[in-house]
C-alpha cells in the first residue's frame, strides 16, 4: 500500500520563482478537463477533482493514496499559512474554535517537507490543539525547519503550559528573531482565568512560562479573546501586562469568533463591545501609555469609537471576510476587516451602522 | 515580600508621589508613607505593592524579573553612529542678538570646509554603518555653501539610498539653487522661528524688510515642501517673551503643530548677556505658562498643538523606551549615535560642546574627521553623563524619567561636579516633570484631551494613574 506523503503542484512550466532544489517534490500538471486536473511527478500520478489548476500552482499537498484524499497544508498565494500540529489540549477552553480531540497523528516528517516548498520570505503559523503537548518534535522540527529555510519566520501559538527551566538552553540556540511566540493570558485573576481554559493552575503555570521565554529573549504576542467572563478585568489585565508582562511585543485583544464551542456558548460569551467599549478603550489607553504595542483584532470599526479605530486593523483574512447588508455604503469598508464569514448575520452589536 | 526602593515628593494637592528605579509610579498618602517606613504594611498595601510591579518574593520570581526588565528597558543603549550634525561654514548672513553658534561674518575668510576636509568627511560618511544614515546641515548658514552641501548628499545618497537630510537655515535668502536643494523628498528644512514678527525682527533680522523675507520664504517652503518637512523652533527671551497667541498662530499657519520653546543658550555670544539668577526660575514660569496656554487654546480651537520637549517628558514618564531626544537619556553616551564635524574638521560629542570649545573656555573636541574619535575623551565624558549613581539623583522621584547633560553643566558653573540640585539642567527638569506630574492629576477636560494627544493615546482619565490610600 502506497504511504502519505507531500507533493507541491506545479500547473505552469517555468513559473517556478522558488529556485530550491526540490525537484522531487513537484508534480507537474499533465492534463485538464473540466472535471479533473492530473498532475504526475516523481511521487507518481495524482488526480485533483473540482480544482482550477491555474488557482493551485505552488499549493502543497499532503496526500493519503489509500483513503484517495489530498489536503492543502500550505497556499502559496498566502504569506501565512498554519500548520495544525495536533488537536490534543490540556486546557478546554470555554470558547474554543478548534475543540480537542484525543486521538493525534505525527504529522512533523510531513510538516518538514512542506516547509521545504513553502513560499519564499513567508510566515508559517504552528497550532493546534497544543503543540508544545509534543515539545521535542516541535523543537526539532523548527531547528531544522529554520536552517533549510532561512528566509521563513514561524508564528507558534501555544498555551506556554509546558515550558520548564531545562528548555531554556535549547530555546537560546534558536533564532529567536525569527520565532513568535502567542500565548493567550485571558485575565490577571487567577480564578477567571483557569476558569477560562478549565484548567486549575493554568494561570500560575502562563506566567512562569512567560517569564522564561522572556529569559530566552523570546518574541512574544500575547493574546486575550474578550468575553463577557473576561471583560470586566480587562483594565485590571492591562495594568498586569505593563506590570507583570512589560517584555510582551505586542498585546492583541480580540473579539469573539463565532465557530467551535463559542458558537454554542454564544449568549453566555460574546461581548457586546459596541455597547460596552468603555472597558476596552480604558485598557487601551492604559497599555498603549505605557509603551505596549496594543490592538484589537476583528472589531468591526463602526463598533469602535474614532479615536480608537487606528489600533484596530483589519486582521481577518479576506478569504475569510464578510460583510453585513448595512455595510454597503460604508465610507470605513475598505479599512475594516468585517467579520469572519461565519458570523451570525443577527450580528450581536448594539451599535452597528455606517461609520 | 521584598519592596523595592521607593522615592517619593509632595505634590500640590498633599499627596504624594512615589516611583521606583523602574520608573513604576503611583500616587500615595502621608499614611502610607508611614506605615511603608515603619515597616506596618498591611496586606491593602502589599497587594496593591505587588499588582503594581514593586515588590517581589525571591529573587529570579516572575514580579522580580519583569521588575528587571522595565529597570533595564529605562536605560538608553550604546548605538551605532547614524547621525552626522555638518557644519560646512560658520559664516553667517545674519547676526542674531544670541547666536548660539559663534558666527563669523558673511565675507570672512578661513571659516569654510577646506577641500580636505570635504574629503575627509566623505571618507567618514563611507565608513559609517548604514543602511539608514541622518545628515543635519548646521552653521553659519550652511546654504552659503549648497555646493558643498550637494556634493554631501550625493556621495550619501549613492552610499544610503534611505537616508535623511535637514538643512538648519535662517531662510532668508534663497536662490533657484538653494531651492532646488531643498526641494527634494529626502530633505527636511529646521528654521527659527522667534515668535511674533516683533520678536523676530528685535532678535533676528533687525529690520521689518529682511523679517517680511522670511516669512515669505518660510510661506514658500511649506507650500513647496509640504508642512510635515518644515519644522521650526523658537527661542526666547525670558525678559522679552513673545505674546504666545502670536507664537503659536504663527507656527499653526506653517503647518506646525509642535513647538520647542527654548530659552536664550547661555553659550557662544548668548553668554556675553549678563544672566540674571533667577532666570531658572522665571523660565520654568514661563514654560509652566505656556502648557496651561495651550491646555486651553487646544480645547478652545480642538487643534492640538504640543510643546515639543514636554510632552517628550510626558512620554519618558509614562514609558521607556522615549530615548529618542539626545538631551534626555540616561547614560547619554556620547559619540555614539551622533556627532559633530565643525568648519576646521574638529569632532565634537554635541553642538553645544563645539560652542563652548569655540569661545575658549574649555576644550571638548574628541578628535578630528580626518582622524577620527578619540575614545580616550568619549570615555572620560561618559564617565560623567549618567545620573543613576549621582549623590543627588538617587534620591530624586524622576531619576528614572531624567538625562544628564554635562555639557550644560560645564557651560553654565565650570565643573561637573556641582550639587544636581544646584544646576540649571536640575531645576529646569524637576520644574519640567512636576508640570507632568499636575497635568496628568488635573481632571477638566481640556487637560485631559491634551494629555491624551500628547501622550499619543486616544483619551486620559482617572484610571490612567494608580492610587492607592
Amino acid at each position: 500500500m502506497a504511504e502519505p506523503y507531500v507533493v507541491r503542484l506545479r500547473s505552469f512550466e517555468g513559473m517556478s520563482e522558488e529556485s530550491h532544489d526540490t525537484g522531487a517534490l513537484d508534480a507537474a500538471l499533465e492534463s485538464a478537463d473540466a472535471e479533473a486536473a492530473e498532475f504526475t511527478g516523481a511521487t507518481g500520478k495524482l488526480r485533483l477533482f473540482g480544482v482550477d489548476p491555474s488557482e493551485v500552482n505552488g499549493d502543497v499537498l499532503f496526500v493519503v493514496p489509500w483513503r484517495g484524499t489530498a489536503h492543502r497544508i500550505i497556499r502559496a498565494n498566502s504569506r501565512h499559512n498554519t500548520l495544525l500540529v495536533t488537536e490534543q489540549c490540556d486546557q478546554l477552553c470555554v470558547m474554543c474554535s478548534q475543540p480537542p480531540k484525543k486521538q493525534h497523528i505525527d504529522m512533523f516528517p510531513f510538516f518538514e517537507t512542506a516547509v521545504l516548498v513553502s513560499p519564499k520570505n513567508s510566515t508559517i503559523g504552528i497550532s493546534g490543539g497544543e503543540p508544545t503537548l509534543f515539545k521535542s518534535e516541535l523543537f526539532d522540527f523548527l531547528a531544522r525547519a529554520m536552517s533549510t529555510r532561512p528566509d521563513i519566520d514561524f508564528h507558534v501559538l501555544t498555551n506556554a503550559q509546558h515550558f520548564e527551566r531545562d528548555d531554556l538552553a535549547f530555546l537560546r540556540r534558536l533564532d529567536l528573531t525569527r520565532i513568535l511566540w502567542g500565548v493567550p493570558v485571558y485575565s490577571s485573576d487567577t480564578d477567571v482565568h483557569d476558569r477560562i481554559v478549565a484548567k486549575p493552575g493554568a494561570y500560575d503555570q502562563v506566567r512562569r512560562s512567560l517569564s522564561l521565554l522572556c529569559e530566552a529573549g523570546a518574541k512574544i504576542e500575547l493574546r486575550t479573546v474578550l468575553m463577557k467572563p473576561n471583560a470586566r478585568g480587562l483594565l485590571d489585565l492591562a495594568k498586569f501586562v505593563t506590570t507583570a508582562l512589560p517584555f510582551v511585543d505586542s498585546w492583541a485583544i480580540m473579539q469573539l469568533e463565532n465557530i467551535g464551542f463559542a458558537r454554542q456558548n454564544w449568549d453566555a460569551l460574546f461581548f457586546d463591545s459596541s455597547a460596552g467599549f468603555d472597558v476596552v478603550g480604558k485598557a487601551l489607553d492604559f497599555a498603549i501609555s505605557r509603551g505596549i504595542h496594543t490592538t484589537l483584532y476583528n472589531f468591526p470599526l463602526c463598533t469602535v469609537p474614532t479615536d480608537y479605530r487606528a489600533f484596530a486593523p483589519s486582521t481577518i483574512s479576506d478569504w475569510k471576510r464578510a460583510y453585513v447588508a448595512d455595510c454597503a455604503d460604508c465610507s470605513l469598508r475598505n479599512e475594516c476587516g468585517g467579520f469572519f464569514e461565519w458570523h451570525p448575520k443577527e450580528h450581536g452589536y448594539e451599535r452597528f451602522g455606517v461609520a | 515580600m521584598t519592596v523595592w526602593p521607593l522615592k517619593f515628593r509632595e505634590r500640590t494637592d498633599g499627596q504624594l508621589l512615589f516611583t521606583d528605579d523602574a520608573g513604576g509610579f503611583f500616587v500615595g498618602s502621608h499614611r502610607f508613607l508611614e506605615r511603608l517606613a515603619k515597616n506596618g504594611l498591611s496586606p491593602a498595601d502589599q497587594l496593591f505593592l505587588r499588582n503594581n510591579g514593586h515588590a517581589f518574593e525571591q529573587v529570579g520570581d516572575p514580579d522580580w524579573l519583569s521588575f528587571a526588565y522595565r529597570w533595564s528597558r529605562r536605560q538608553s543603549k550604546q548605538q551605532d553612529l547614524s547621525y552626522l550634525i555638518l557644519v560646512p561654514t560658520l559664516r553667517c548672513n545674519l547676526a542674531c542678538d544670541y547666536c548660539q553658534v559663534s558666527r563669523a561674518p558673511e565675507s570672512a575668510r578661513g571659516f569654510d570646509w577646506s577641500g580636505e576636509t570635504l574629503n575627509a568627511v566623505l571618507a567618514f560618511i563611507g565608513k559609517m554603518k548604514g543602511p539608514e544614515i541622518k545628515i543635519e546641515f548646521q552653521g553659519g548658514e550652511p546654504l552659503l555653501r549648497v555646493d558643498l552641501l550637494e556634493q554631501v548628499r550625493s556621495f550619501t545618497r549613492c552610499k544610503f539610498p534611505s537616508s535623511q537630510f535637514v538643512v538648519c537655515t535662517n531662510l532668508q535668502r534663497l536662490g533657484e539653487r538653494e531651492w532646488a536643494f531643498l526641494d527634494q523628498a529626502d530633505t527636511c528644512v529646521s528654521t527659527s522661528l522667534d515668535g511674533d514678527s516683533a520678536t523676530h525682527t528685535r532678535q533676528r533680522t533687525h529690520d521689518h524688510l529682511t523679517t517680511d523675507t522670511f516669512f515669505r520664504n518660510l510661506s514658500e517652503a511649506v507650500r513647496r515642501l509640504g508642512p510635515g518637512k518644515v519644522s521650526a523652533l523658537p527661542t526666547l527671551d525670558v525678559e522679552r517673551p513673545p505674546d504666545f497667541n502670536d507664537l503659536v498662530d504663527n507656527f499653526e499657519r506653517h503647518g506646525i503643530q509642535s513647538i520647542y520653546l527654548r530659552p536664550i543658550n547661555h553659550q557662544g555670544f548668548a553668554r556675553r548677556r549678563r544672566s540674571e539668577p533667577n532666570s531658572i526660575a522665571r523660565w520654568n514660569q514661563l514654560h509652566s505658562d505656556f502648557i496651561d496656554f495651550l491646555i486651553e487654546r487646544n480645547y478652545r480651537t480642538d487643534r492640538y498643538v504640543e510643546e515639543y520637549y514636554f510632552g517628550q517628558c510626558l512620554r519618558r514618564f509614562l514609558r521607556s523606551g522615549a530615548d529618542d531626544h539626545v538631551d534626555l537619556r540616561n547614560p547619554n553616551f556620547f559619540a555614539s549615535d551622533y556627532i559633530v564635524v565643525d568648519h576646521d574638521g574638529q569632532l565634537y560629542p554635541t553642538d553645544e560642546a563645539r560652542m563652548l570649545s569655540r569661545i575658549g573656555r574649555i576644550d571638548l573636541s574628541i578628535g578630528t574627521v580626518a582622524d577620527g574619535v578619540d575614545r580616550t575623551k568619549v570615555l572620560l565624558l561618559n564617565s560623567a553623563s549618567i545620573n543613576n549613581f549621582d549623590a543627588d539623583c538617587i534620591h530624586c522621584v524622576y531619576q528614572p524619567f531624567c538625562g544628564t547633560d554635562v555639557v550644560d553643566d560645564l557651560s553654565r558653573d565650570g565643573r561637573v561636579d556641582l550639587a544636581r540640585s544646584e544646576t540649571w539642567f536640575c531645576k529646569r527638569h524637576i520644574s519640567l516633570f512636576d508640570k507632568v506630574v499636575e497635568i496628568i492629576s488635573r481632571r477638566d477636560e481640556a487637560a485631559r484631551r491634551s494629555v491624551a494627544k500628547w501622550a499619543r493615546i486616544p483619551s486620559w482619565g482617572d484610571h490612567m494613574i494608580p492610587v492607592h490610600a
